[in-house]
């Protein structure tokens, strides 16, 4: 027997867990780590794609991904330390580029590392917070080089120096520019700002304002605004070529303030070259370019507007306070619109048709045509010229250009009223005599007023058109009636007037001649039989006549005379001599107005159809009178005008004054009136207010004028002082 | 065997697959596949073109899987072998990059009248469920007591989040990682309130604090609600001195960014539900159960720290009958300028947002043919709106309403599970939580195929 040999049973410990080999992830770690440095020195064509991604996921599939991820940091961290140096070894001008091409090796390597690292980027660094590889790279990449302290002052200088370089006329390497700054955006936002754009700022801020000194010290305005604005571009297109969007409002303002906004008062007011010349010598270029840039600060716009308002009227002034204007009306008014047309021009051609620079024109215009107290009154006469004779032969648009004129001086005027009163009487005479020369122009300015002032102003002119057409009807109806007979007496042709509507002249008629009598009673009876209740008086100082007359010398002329001339001329039908005085017993004509008359038959060269001994200019009273016999002319019809005055005389001008003041009176009672009545009781501040503002489309009423009607309205008892507060005035009804 | 241009060809774990570059670029630059084939990890490919054309790319994995995945990048559909199981293909589809692609080719855009049941799943979890709330990504989380229970899109369960026994009133979504959740503060401990926890590892990120006058004090928080535009969390908060209102926060650094105190008459601190109104910037607050008061809904304006609109049933209770109709939940309609509610009896009823006085207009067009008593195991119904259509929850079905008179179109049930305690709707899925069994449903829209 064999002895058995005792075994003793060995009883292993159950292996529950087969464990990975525990050197695992070091050894795949360092897989990894030798590809992200094989990668960061350009030898990645011997490295799978297929083995490093299938590493990287496995590490994170077995819980390694911290390790992995802190491995990452160690190792880019190291790479970058190796870079930072090469860039700081790099000599002059190379700097930058060495940045630029490390920066490009940098991003590269990061696609390439975050390619292997995809499956920790989607599972590991979002479930455990961290920062995604990309940015990571990007991340450290800005604090250990852009932001060291080696490398962050250099690259700033340089690229400051870059661009003075360029703003000094120098050619830089725009791409190379490009690149970095797009490198920092890259970086995120706060990067580019920080490490480049305040800094840039505030060089170009101190760049620009010694510059800014420089050219003012030496240049005129224009040609200083001419740079500016060249400046302004150069820096949107430096933005556009190499710098972020954004940077753009922010270095125009730097360039805005500092060439701009620091020197515009000096500029406008700049000798020789300032706004004024720019305004006087009517150039556009330079003003459009200040108005653009002026318009890119704050108070530029309103800096050009309150010069050019203050030079305007300065100007305006001097325009119509020049005694030497106040000769000729057209003239003055010509030269108001001339001005008018000069701003407008160059507010639609500079000022890009601002409205706040239009307002400034008119309200200049309205401040200045006002100081002259005879503006109104050379406005209507300049319509007067205007309709009289100078539209023949002009187009209708022509006509209602110049009718738009008028009508924009007329919207400056504040006494309106004045201007009614003179244009009334300019408008008689033209149509009395017939010299108007477009119906159409007339009634389209009638229109005009009536749209501007409404109804009330225009009743009375149109009226006067009314009479007109009604006299003609009226003169056909009276030839109708009178038949075949009425061609042995002189022809009458009557313009029935309305009182009121027509400028009313107190003169006296003057004693016809017997011939023209007989027609006038036939007319005048005919009229009162078609209609009843009315009263004719004749103006015989308004009307006109066409006589034959054979001369001694046997050559026949058609004399066209006024209606006094030809009272006079008549005269001589019957005597050879007649004094002065014998005239005026007469023909009961008014000595101012007959001496006028005589004036123009005797003294005006080639019409004197009448001889006066003496033979002198003035006329007195025993001077003696004859038909001049040896008459001549070439024409067979002779216009004999009167000698009258274009403009007022002094005192006419007094009267014309005195008149509209008193027409005024009523007005302004009207007005306190209506007030009142709505307001019952108030205080003569607010009555004064109210009362202007209904009256200002007619007139500017002065407050001690209103203060006087308040007293006389007392006085009627209209209203009536308020007894605890003497300031109130109360309505009675 | 001349490879024509654009050929790619993989060999995956010993099988050959040839395919084209256009294929591939369907998977995109930041997929594995785009990434192998890049030109940076191909360096010769641009000398050598037609060499690197006849390359082979060798990949470690299973044949099987990227056969679906290839196809998948082909035709844009997805179809799984029966023999192979989906986490095995979401883990391959993981691997490549590809999860996105699969995901949009399992289920579409949400449409409420073509869902389909497509999991049901089921808990642990002992007891009632509290709340059922969808994420972005198509997971969900389910509130039981002090735990929630976190399912990413994969249905697949993460850790569940412990809350040591405290009782979790709400939770929500910032997003696919962040989840919100409110608690109930244990009396003594001076806990409870409010964190936001990882969706992924369970873990406490931070934790929401409310002080009042500079004092940081211990709260209970209730209802949430997310801005969409201003990144805020709005929670229902009561703390123990009687400072009930609505706490503000800010998602991104978590710091208390406002308190709308409770005015007298509106009870803000016991909240049922809250909802931001992106249109009009303004929340709403409804107060469904509350223990002293009368219900109330109300439109928060936090600029000016008003009650802009509000509607209460104080004059309706006074009858107090088992018939009356009580609203029980209440969710707001921009579109519509009206808060739609419902009662016991899963009538809708709506109110008008533009008039200050109306009352609920109950809808008849939407009753239930089969109106029962109340029994006793029904849940009180839920209302959910998306895109224009409107969800209620009743017994064990979600009925869906279409239209600007809000037409019944479809009704969503299946047959056990017991009632519906809380259904969401997110990530283009509903989630609905059943009360008697621990299990949740989740309904999809397929998605849209050719043919």
């Amino acid at each position: 027997m064999s002895a058995q040999k005792k075994r003793n049973f060995k009883i292993e410990a159950f292996k529950h867990r087969v464990d990975l080999d525990p050197k695992y992830a070091e050894k795949t770690w360092k897989v990894l780590e030798h590809a992200i440095h094989e990668i960061y020195n350009h030898n990645a064509s011997g490295l799978s794609f297929e083995e490093l991604y299938r590493n990287a996921y496995n590490m994170v599939l077995h819980k390694h991904g911290e390790k992995l991820y802190s491995g990452l940091v160690t190792t880019m961290t190291w790479h970058l330390k190796e870079i930072s140096q090469s860039i700081e070894a790099a000599q002059g001008d190379l700097f930058l580029e060495e940045l630029n091409r490390k920066w490009g090796e940098h991003t590269k390597a990061l696609q390439m590392i975050r390619d292997i690292l995809m499956y920790m980027d989607r599972t590991f660094v979002t479930s455990s917070r961290k920062t995604p590889v990309y940015e990571l790279g990007l991340n450290l990449w800005r604090d250990n080089i852009i932001r060291s302290s080696k490398i962050q002052d250099r690259q700033l200088n340089t690229i400051l120096e870059l661009i003075h370089k360029e703003r000094t006329g120098e050619v830089i390497n725009r791409g190379l520019m490009r690149n970095i700054t797009k490198m920092l955006m890259n970086l995120g936002t706060s990067v580019y700002q920080e490490d480049f754009e305040k800094p840039f700022l505030d060089v170009s801020a101190s760049f620009y304002s010694g510059e800014s000194q420089q050219f003012i010290e030496c240049c005129d305005c224009g040609e200083y605004l001419k740079k500016a604005e060249r400046r302004l571009n150069e820096e949107m297109e430096r933005v556009s070529q190499y710098l972020d969007a954004k940077t753009e409002p922010k270095i125009t303002c730097v360039v805005e303030k500092e060439m701009i906004a620091n020197h515009m008062k000096q500029l406008v007011h700049m000798e020789n070259s300032g706004l004024v010349n720019m305004l006087v010598d009517d150039r556009y270029e330079d003003l459009s370019r200040m108005y653009n840039l002026f318009g890119r600060v704050t108070e530029g716009h309103r800096l050009i507007r309150d010069l050019m308002t203050s030079h305007l009227r300065e100007t305006g002034k001097q325009l119509v306070t020049d005694p030497e204007r106040l000769k000729d009306p057209v003239d003055f008014v010509q030269r108001l619109l001339d001005e008018k047309d000069k701003y407008d021009k160059i507010i639609a051609t500079a000022f890009n048709n601002d409205k706040a620079f239009q307002n400034a024109l008119n309200s200049s215009f309205e401040y200045f045509i006002n100081l002259n107290s005879r503006s109104p009154e050379f406005i209507s006469l300049y319509v007067n010229e205007k309709l009289h004779k100078n539209l023949k032969g002009v187009n209708e648009e022509d006509v209602e250009i110049v009718l738009d004129k008028v009508m924009m001086l007329f919207r400056y005027l504040q006494e309106k009223d004045i201007f009614e009163k003179y244009y009334k009487q300019h408008l008689a005479k033209r149509l009395l005599s017939g010299k108007t020369v477009s119906d159409d122009a007339e009634r389209s300015l009638i229109v005009k007023l009536k749209t501007e002032c409404g109804y009330q102003f225009t009743c009375k002119l149109e009226g006067m058109f009314t009479d007109m057409k009604t006299s003609q009807d009226t003169m056909q109806g009276f030839y109708a009636s009178q038949g075949f007979e009425a061609g042995e007496c002189p022809t009458l042709a009557v313009q029935v007037l309305t009182t009121g509507s027509w400028p009313t002249q107190s003169s006296a008629a003057c004693n016809l001649p017997a011939e023209i009598l007989g027609v006038c009673d036939k007319f005048r009876a005919y009229y009162l039989g078609t209609h009843s209740g009315r009263r004719l008086t004749w103006q015989t100082n308004m009307g006109t006549a066409d006589l034959k007359a054979t001369f001694a010398n046997g050559q026949k002329h058609e004399l066209n005379v006024s209606t006094y001339q030809m009272c006079v001329l008549l005269l001589f039908n019957s005597a050879d001599r007649l004094s002065c005085k014998e005239i005026e017993q007469a023909t009961v004509i008014p000595s101012q107005d007959l001496k006028r008359c005589l004036q123009s038959l005797a003294c005006v060269r080639g019409k004197n159809v009448l001889r006066k001994d003496p033979m002198s200019k003035d006329i007195a009273e025993d001077d003696i009178f004859s038909v001049n016999d040896k008459f001549t002319s070439k024409f067979f019809k002779i216009k004999i005008g009167t000698v009258i005055a274009q403009k007022e005389s002094e005192p006419e001008k007094q009267e014309t004054r005195q008149q509209v003041e008193e027409d005024r009176k009523p007005q302004i009672e009207a007005a306190i009136i209506r007030v009142m009545k709505a307001r019952r009781v108030a205080d003569y501040n607010n009555i004064v207010m109210e009362v202007t503002k209904q009256l200002q489309l007619r007139f500017l009423p002065n407050p001690v004028v209103i203060k006087k009607r308040i007293e006389s309205l007392i006085e009627r008892e209209f209203l009536e002082r308020d007894e605890g507060d003497r300031k109130l005035y109360r309505y009675l009804a | 065997m001349a490879s024509g241009r654009g050929r790619i060809r993989f060999n995956v774990g010993g099988k050959i697959f040839e395919t084209t570059a256009t294929t591939l670029a369907n998977a995109g630059r930041h997929s594995m596949l785009g990434a192998l084939l890049d030109d940076s990890w191909n360096p010769r490919q641009t000398v050598e073109g037609e060499a690197a054309a006849n390359a082979e790319y060798f990949i470690d994995r299973s044949p099987a899987c990227f056969a679906v995945l290839l196809d998948l990048l082909r035709t844009g559909e997805l179809h799984v072998p029966p023999n192979m199981p989906e986490k095995l293909l979401y883990r391959e589809a993981l691997f490549y990059g590809l999860l996105d692609q699969v995901r949009a080719a399992l289920w579409g855009p949400f449409d409420g009248n073509r869902l389909q049941l497509v999991d049901s799943v089921s808990g642990r979890a002992p007891g009632d469920g509290t709340a059922i709330r969808a994420g972005p990504d198509g997971g969900c989380c389910v509130a039981h007591g002090s735990m929630v229970h976190v399912y990413d899109w994969m249905l697949e369960e993460h850790r569940p989040i412990s809350l040591d026994y405290q009782q979790v009133n709400d939770v929500g979504y910032i997003d696919a990682e962040s989840i919100v959740i409110t608690a109930r503060e244990r009396l003594g401990k001076g806990d409870g309130g409010m964190g936001v926890f990882s969706s992924s590892t369970g873990e406490l990120r931070h934790r929401f604090r409310v002080s009042h006058y500079d004092q940081v004090k211990s709260f209970t928080a209730g209802a949430l609600s997310f801005g969409s535009s201003d990144y805020k969390i709005f929670a229902s908060c009561k703390g123990r001195c009687n400072e009930y209102g609505i706490g503000v926060w800010d998602q991104i650094t978590g710091q208390q960014a406002d308190f709308f105190y409770e005015p007298p008459g509106c009870s803000l601190g016991d909240a049922d539900k809250l909802q931001w109104l992106d249109g009009d910037k303004c929340l709403m607050v409804a107060t469904l159960f509350p223990r002293t008061d009368n219900c109330f809904i109300g439109l928060l304006d936090f600029r000016d720290k008003g009650v802009i609109w509000s509607w209460s049933d104080a004059g309706t209770s006074v009858s107090l009958s088992l018939d009356e109709k009580r609203v029980l939940h209440a969710i707001a309609i921009e579109d519509s300028r009206s808060i739609c509610v419902v009662n016991q009896y899963d009538d809708l009823g709506f109110i008008d947002l533009r008039s200050n006085a109306g009352g609920v207009r109950w809808s008849s067009r939407s009753k239930l043919t089969n109106r029962k008593a109340p029994n006793e195991e029904s849940c009180y119904p839920k209302l959910a709106t998306h895109n224009g259509q409107l969800f209620s929850s009743m017994n064990d079905g979600i009925s869906v309403f279409c239209g600007p008179e809000w037409v019944l179109t479809s009704t969503l049930r299946r047959s056990y599970g017991g009632s519906i305690c809380d259904f969401s709707i997110g990530g283009d899925r509903l989630f609905a939580l059943h009360s008697e069994e621990n299990v949740f449903d989740v309904w999809e829209t397929p998605p849209s195929r050719f043919i």
